[in-house]
């Protein structure tokens, strides 16, 4: 029996996002808006989860000198079947993300634990170790896109949430939340959360 | 750590290489059909949003599409391919023509259509699209922001010559161009508002003698109609 707790460390204390600080980019292109944010953390997880269990099945027959580009060929390949996936059944996500999922390749998240974690452990551990590292990503994603979505748009999974009569008693929307700064200010305000309520990750000075 | 040969390397690496280039071309030509599908849906949607239908459902663009949309090929004067021409029905039984903008922005293709009113003149709306523009910059040109500016300039000059529409670097009052014909830029934006101005300086080029014939032929149309009229009359 595999123990589950010893993968959920990305969902909290080892966040790739908010502790790891890794895949920042996308995180402040996509989430203008809920869907797309949790669109692009299935994405990711996919991608994480599946490149870590072919290259565990593979670590035994990699050679080490060309393993980068072993993973490289491996990562790009899935990328392009979620891209194509995407363009197929739904197009407007696959608009709206663009440039993203193909840049997902170069997310440090996937590359990191294909070299961290896949090439020294069995399949099983790796599936889960990168399903959830993209998990953990997405939830942050997810977060962000679901207060930029609310406070920029005044809608919430394109569904309008703020009453009309709000906007007649003179509330604006937030048009500075649909603009990237406002990720990054958000995913600060995350991390500070984070890190008051999680003393162990402060750094001594 | 094991070590591999030279040969082993490269046995492996063509071996992984020509699965993977496998995998993708049968999972591509598996799932064209249905991209092909969803690009021409899109397509359908631009067009009508262009001519100014509002509140699209996906699944009733096919049949509305159908019902509104005559899509003609017309000649060109100058060379041999034919234009893609549409001529959209209105529910007020007023009718647009619609045509298809092609062009290069900063990163990548961009396109459009431009719906155009029946004194093949005034332009009543236009779509665009892009495929890789800087999000937030560039890519700003699909948003109403921008493309609800271009409703109401006109194509011609009063002497019917093809002014095109220019797209102004710092706002089109601060500049000498008629605002007739011109729409503001978007800051942070400027090549690929350039290649809009481009796109529609070609594109829409190559409909003026297209639209020279219609006139021709509807005036025309118009004096037989005012014969059969009078006819009538007398």
């Amino acid at each position: 029996m595999i123990q589950i707790r010893k993968y959920l460390g990305p969902l909290s204390k080892n966040n790739p996002v908010i502790v790891q600080v890794l895949g920042v980019c996308s995180a402040l292109a996509v989430t203008t808006q809920l869907k797309s944010s949790v669109v692009m953390g299935i994405s990711v997880a996919v991608v994480a989860a599946f490149s870590n269990l072919i290259i565990s099945l593979l670590r035994n027959t990699i050679p080490s000198r060309i393993r980068i580009i072993v993973q490289l060929i491996i990562v790009a390949a899935l990328v392009i079947l979620v891209d194509q996936f995407l363009q197929a059944f739904f197009y407007d996500m696959s608009k709206m993300l663009s440039v993203f999922v193909g840049l997902i390749v170069t997310n440090c998240i996937i590359m990191g634990r294909l070299e961290a974690f896949a090439l020294q452990n069995k399949p099983l551990p790796s599936l889960l170790d990168g399903l959830f590292n993209g998990i953990g990503y997405g939830l942050v994603l997810a977060t962000v896109g679901l207060f930029r979505e609310l406070l920029g748009k005044g809608t919430m999974w394109n569904c309008q949430v703020i009453p009309d009569s709000f906007y007649e008693m003179g509330y604006l929307n937030n048009v500075l939340m649909t603009l990237p700064p406002m990720a990054l200010i958000l995913i600060g305000v995350m991390i500070w959360i984070h890190r008051s309520r999680n003393k162990e990750l402060i750094e001594e000075e | 750590m094991k070590k591999f040969s030279n040969r082993y390397i490269i046995l492996y690496i063509t071996v992984l290489v020509a699965v993977v280039a496998l995998l993708l071309s049968v999972v591509s030509i598996g799932l064209q059909p249905r991209q092909e599908q969803n690009r021409n849906l899109e397509k359908m949607t631009q067009i009508l949003q262009a001519s100014g239908f509002k509140n699209l459902d996906r699944e009733q663009v096919p049949a509305l599409f159908a019902q509104v949309v005559e899509e003609m090929n017309v000649a060109q004067e100058s060379s041999s391919e034919l234009l893609p021409l549409y001529l959209v029905q209105h529910p007020d039984s007023t009718f647009t023509y619609v045509i298809s903008l092609e062009g290069n922005g900063l990163w990548g293709p961009i396109w459009g259509y431009m719906a155009i009113a029946e004194d093949l003149n005034t332009v009543t709306g236009v779509v665009f699209d892009h495929k890789s523009e800087t999000p937030g910059l560039g890519a700003e040109i699909t948003e109403a922001g921008f493309s609800s500016q271009f409703s109401g300039k006109m194509l011609f000059d009063e002497a019917g010559n093809f002014t095109s529409i220019k797209v102004v670097k710092g706002g089109v009052l601060n500049s000498k161009i008629d605002p007739k014909h011109a729409v503001d830029a978007i800051s942070g934006g400027t090549i690929t508002c350039q290649s809009v101005e481009e796109m529609i300086q070609e594109c829409a080029g190559k409909y003026v003698a297209v639209f020279k014939k219609l006139r021709e032929e509807e005036r025309r149309q118009a004096v037989k109609d005012r014969k059969t009229y009078y006819k009538v009359d007398n």
